[in-house]
């Protein structure tokens, strides 16, 4: 997440939304002003860029259970996906 | 790309790229541009350029620039005025007005694709949506 990007901001509710469907639980973590964070988003830089179409973009969603991510304007459907697959 | 320096010998335009306009866009001069090394160049630019250091003066820009062009500024005023905080901070603490949607790799030269206003008629979100990949800049 960055706390300047619009799409975040859009995302948070589908965020809420799938948590309280699914019970899973996504940590969200600010990457533009927390350099821990971003370290940690480069770290998994390979599939988070590949999601973007070629930088890391926010909003970005990575799995840590199967490696799979998916980024920008994203539908709850798509996130659901993401997370149960 | 081997980028140079270029000064046209008639107004002192300065100009970063491989070759000088053939016609100076300042003074309309032919052919006049001569290549210089940093020194002079910065030297010739002194203070000139002012600074954009507020989000008016940045959002007065992103408007300028979309002027005569087939994309607009957002509908959404306070999306805008978020986006742009972001960058002037991300100036303060980066160096650059770097894209708030998008992360620095730590290599200069790559991440000088996400200054703002980027290249975004080559984003997919371009494509699809019509839009940049804030949605800042938007198809009219």
């Amino acid at each position: 997440m960055g706390r300047e990007c619009p799409h975040c901001k859009q995302t948070r509710p589908l965020i809420d939304r799938l948590v309280s469907e699914t019970n899973i639980e996504i940590t969200e973590m600010e990457v533009w002003h927390n350099e821990e964070n971003a370290r940690l988003m480069r770290k998994y830089g390979e599939a988070i860029s590949k999601a973007c179409g070629g930088d890391l973009g926010v909003p970005s969603f990575y799995n840590e259970r199967n490696g799979k991510a998916v980024c920008g304007r994203v539908t709850v459907d798509t996130l659901r996906k993401w997370a149960l697959e | 790309m081997n980028k140079r320096l270029l000064r046209c010998s008639v107004c002192n335009d300065i100009h970063l790229g491989t070759k000088g306009p053939e016609i100076c866009p300042t003074c309309g001069a032919k052919n006049a541009f001569v290549v210089v090394d940093r020194d002079e160049a910065l030297k010739v630019i002194g203070d000139q350029g002012g600074k954009i250091q507020t989000v008016e003066e940045l959002v007065a820009v992103w408007s300028d620039f979309t002027k005569e062009k087939d994309f607009k500024l957002a509908d959404d005023k306070e999306m805008i005025e978020t986006l742009a905080k972001g960058e002037l901070e991300n100036q303060k603490n980066r160096g650059l007005k770097y894209c708030p949607c998008r992360i620095t790799t730590g290599d200069f030269e790559k991440d000088l694709r996400l200054i703002c206003p980027c290249n975004f008629l080559i984003q997919k979100t371009w494509k699809d949506y019509g839009e940049c990949w804030c949605g800042l800049f938007v198809k009219r």
